[in-house]
């Protein structure tokens, strides 16, 4: 065998154990053609299975340095089982990086591919994964590359989760060939945060922009809208006087998303806000229809089993001093309590980051609710304290 | 616990507006009978476990299963769970998640005809309810033997467990498993039997095979696209071929069977509603009504099968012994509760014509049979070939493009067309553009059951047969039973037989040959 043909052959082994491969960045095409030819002209002798090359999405992730790369590449073999991508991975390195990539332009190529199993044993080589790294400096080649590496006819998200990448990236490069922005507040360490968030929204408009934070608080929000279904109806919502949600330090914003979803939802305009003793915040609200009396809205810091939420209880209390609560009593487990049924215990949907990627890709990740969420969160947490001190 | 103001059941839920994340029906109660069953073990558990485990169901939903078999709730859990285990979609079963699940599944034990046995269901029922704190939302689901539909909606109404519609009132949704009649007089008499009790919006006709994904594609793929509608019709398609094959034999319904045959079995229902579909006109919008207003157009507009074309239009069989996945297998007079002079079909094609401006002139060919050689359901339309052949005219190379729609298994659909061979010569070979639902999204679709399930408890009929559409297909599939009784009396009855493990009697492929045509190898 001559040493071009034991390169190739040495290739496509380990294209289809799904590991990465070296490749100049000028001929990644043509590379990933030809290692495509071959898997699907070996399926039917070697893995004893039809190979089929496909994609849903272009798939764009910016990263910053080898930590965040090998999150984000964990992160794409996991998307992959959902759904079908070509991932282009844009990484730039961190100057703490050792042995950062090198070439002429300081940009290095990888590709592999993604093999779902089958059932039975068999084997379908699936989808594939560009891998782009270079130092800083290289940020200017990557708008250019990604509009070269787009499969024409399929749409394009932007993964945007690395708050270090350059924002210049996401709004000159990427937004123009983008068809979903996919961002995640969860990741916000501060809500002030959130304001980044917002202006890129608007940026993006009208691309759908999908936000994991928000797809997080799915499960929360869809278990305490289901407390108003029959036989109890609405009207303890259009009669709430108290709503607190009770969340992790540091999950605020989460919590602040789903105050905005119910004054979202009910037309509650906000008033005023304060800091509480307890190290909370509180809202006051006025009814959308002008009826008297008011809501005040608790975000209080608490302890207790949480996921990536952050969020633990949502607890709406009525005229009747009637509760309504969801009250999170392990990771993953709820209870309900209403005042018309025993107290239940459900459990809650725990996806993983790759899974809510993939609802994000789907018809959940153009959720229109979101966008008036966000720029209410927004306007709340605009809204000047009334106490002393600043809480930003 | 409180007890509820009238206030309250008059305002709607404003926080389930705009929710995205699923269709979530409302807080209900679903009461299966026939509970002890095959089917609510195979499918209806594990379809409602699946949907739970999908978080498509509400939080608050009871399932009470009623049966003539005695059961304990704790007795008849144990009993679904390994039904869940073994079939659901969603596996493995999760412990915690089936625990709080099966914490709503309760059982009931009465007879179908038993106004009592009735009595005690509603007081159950209404218990349960208000444990639960649930609104009186109720399906009930019959999944009984046809002979019990009349009585037990009877008993219902008696009951009063299914009272009619009214605004703001709960509803009672009652889904009637297939056969809904065994000809047409018995269609009308049940339709009316039902009428008298519920209406029809209340009344949710399941044919699963509506339920496939890949049928409910069809309507995407077809109203969707812009390149495909403008070819379906007389001018671009030559024939349309539509198969239901199964590998298994009558297996322990052979009572069952010799009064259905194939006839009743699958062409009534299942076949003529995927030939609905493929063959409709576009309804003016995707809402139930509309779509089974076309449905039925094309239904009414199937021509009658003159007696003079009978015999070079419709074929029926019988299987005899063969080989299925390398096993001998008995042919169908050997089959247990089958009489050994038995005529009822286990195969039938049919070359059937619709009367309208889009198809006139196309036949759409029907075949389905038992213990074929791969279990196998698609429609396969063939185009016509091009008006001036430039290519093959030294081989046979050109084949005519054919779109096929794979119901099941592998649900997709594939395109062939003639491509040129690489090199020198103008050599042209088939190849096929194809679609899989499981290698193009990267996951299987739900099972049928589900689906349906979670549209009856959203109030979506769509995807369920009104009783116009089951009286106009059992008035076309009557006149064929008729005939046959006529042949039978006459003593001059027409049955072929086929060797279990083929694609039925010759004469399936000479029907096909008469007219220059062959059965696709699906």
């Amino acid at each position: 065998m001559s040493p071009d043909a034991e390169r190739e052959h040495a290739n496509f082994e380990r294209f289809a154990r799904g590991e990465p491969i070296a490749v100049e960045v000028g001929e990644i095409e043509r590379e990933l053609g030809a290692l495509w030819k071959r898997a699907s002209s070996a399926g039917d002798t070697h893995a004893g299975a039809a190979v089929s090359r496909a994609a849903l999405w272009n798939l764009v992730i910016p990263a910053r340095g080898a930590g965040a790369l090998a999150k984000t590449k964990a992160l794409v073999d996991e998307i992959a089982q959902g759904v079908p991508v070509r991932a282009i991975t844009l990484c730039l390195d961190d100057p703490s990086d050792v042995g950062a990539g090198a070439g002429g332009d300081g940009l290095v190529a990888t590709i592999e591919s993604n093999v779902v199993s089958q059932p039975g044993g068999a084997r379908v080589v699936y989808s594939e994964e560009i891998t782009l790294r270079g130092p800083v400096a290289a940020e200017t080649h990557f708008g250019a590359l990604v509009r070269a590496l787009q499969i024409p006819g399929v749409p394009t998200a932007a993964l945007w989760t690395d708050a270090t990448m350059p924002s210049a990236l996401l709004t000159h490069e990427l937004l123009p060939v983008t068809d979903r922005l996919i961002v995640d507040t969860g990741s916000c360490v501060r809500p002030p945060h959130l304001f980044d968030l917002q202006r890129l929204a608007a940026h993006a408009h009208p691309l759908p922009v999908a936000d994991l934070g928000w797809l997080r608080l799915g499960s929360l929000r869809l278990l305490f809208a289901g407390l108003f279904d029959p036989p109890v109806g609405g009207a303890p919502l259009h009669r709430a006087t108290r709503l607190t949600v009770r969340h992790r330090p540091g999950g605020d914003l989460s919590a602040l998303l789903l105050v905005a979803w119910l004054g979202q939802m009910l037309g509650w305009r906000p008033l005023r806000s304060a800091q509480t003793s307890d190290g909370g915040l509180r809202f006051d609200f006025a009814r959308g229809d002008g009826a008297a009396g008011g809501i005040e809205a608790f975000l209080l810091p608490s302890d207790g089993a949480c996921d990536a939420t952050g969020v633990l209880a949502i607890e709406l209390a009525d005229r009747g001093r009637d509760e309504y609560i969801v009250c999170r009593t392990a990771i993953d487990q709820a209870s309900v309590q209403l005042p018309i049924a025993p107290a239940k215990a459900v459990k809650l949907d725990a996806s993983s980051d790759a899974e809510l990627c993939v609802a994000a890709l789907g018809p959940r990740g153009r959720d229109p609710l979101f966008a008036k969420c966000l720029a209410y969160a927004g306007g709340l947490w605009a809204l000047e304290p009334q106490t002393t001190g600043s809480r930003r | 616990m409180k007890t509820l103001s009238e206030e309250s059941l008059l305002l709607p839920n404003p926080l389930r507006e705009g929710l995205v994340e699923e269709r979530i029906p409302e807080p209900a109660a679903m009461v299966i009978f026939g509970a002890s069953g095959d089917l609510t073990r195979r499918k209806l558990l594990p379809a409602l476990y699946s949907l739970t485990r999908d978080r498509l169901l509400p939080a608050r939903f009871a399932v009470l299963g009623f049966g003539r078999q005695v059961l304990s709730d704790e007795a008849f859990r144990e009993e679904m769970r390994h039904g869940c285990e073994e079939f659901a979609r969603r596996r493995p079963v999760d412990p915690a998640l089936w625990a709080a699940f099966a914490r709503n599944v309760f059982y009931q034990q009465g007879a179908y005809d038993d106004p009592a046995a009735f009595r005690r269901l509603k007081v159950r029922l209404e218990e349960i309810e208000h444990t639960l704190g649930l609104p009186g939302n109720r399906v009930f689901y019959l999944s009984t033997p046809p002979s019990t539909f009349a009585p037990v909606i009877r008993s219902l109404g008696h009951a009063n467990l299914a009272p009619k519609p009214a605004p703001g009132q709960p509803f009672s949704r009652v889904i009637i498993e297939k056969p809904f009649g065994i000809d047409l007089q018995t269609a009308r008499a049940l339709n009316t039997e039902v009428h008298d009790i519920l209406d029809e919006q209340q009344i949710y006709r399941i044919d699963h095979y509506l339920g496939k994904e890949t049928v409910q594609n069809l309507l995407v793929f077809r109203f969707a696209n812009g390149i495909f509608e403008p070819l379906w019709n007389n001018h671009f398609v030559d024939h349309v071929q539509i198969t239901g094959a199964e590998t298994v034999g009558v297996e322990a319904r052979g009572g069952y069977f010799e009064q259905a045959g194939s006839m009743r079995d699958m062409v009534q229902n299942h076949l003529l509603q995927v030939l609905s579909l493929a063959a409709m006109e576009p309804p003016v919008a995707f809402e139930a009504d509309a779509v089974r207003d076309e449905k039925l157009k094309v239904l009414k507009a199937l021509r009658f099968i003159p007696v003079s074309d009978f015999e070079q239009q419709v074929v029926r069989a019988q299987y005899a012994a063969g080989s299925i996945g390398g096993k001998t297998v008995p042919g169908y007079l050997s089959e247990p509760d089958v009489s050994p002079r038995s005529t009822t079909e286990t195969f039938v094609a049919l070359k059937l014509f619709i009367d309208s401006w889009r198809w006139a002139g196309v036949p759409f060919y029907l075949r389905s049979g038992k213990r074929m050689p791969k279990r196998v359901t698609e429609i396969a339309i063939q185009f016509k070939e091009a008006p001036h052949l430039l290519f093959g005219k030294r081989g046979e190379t050109i084949r005519p493009n054919v779109l096929s729609i794979r119901i099941q298994p592998d649900e997709g659909i594939a395109l062939n067309f003639g491509s040129k061979l690489p090199g020198p010569a103008m050599e042209i070979a088939p190849v096929s553009m194809e679609f899989r639902y499981g290698s193009s999204f990267g996951v299987e679709p739900p099972e049928a059951y589900e689906r349906l399930l979670l549209d009856c408890l959203l109030g979506d009929g769509t995807l369920f047969t009104r009783a116009d559409e089951v009286e106009a297909s059992w008035s076309w599939v009557s006149r064929i039973h008729q005939r046959w009784a006529e042949q039978v009396a006459a003593g001059r009855t027409t049955l072929d037989s086929y060797p279990a493990g083929s694609w039925g009697p010759d004469a399936a492929d000479r029907m096909l040959a008469a007219d220059g045509r062959a059965w696709r190898l699906p």
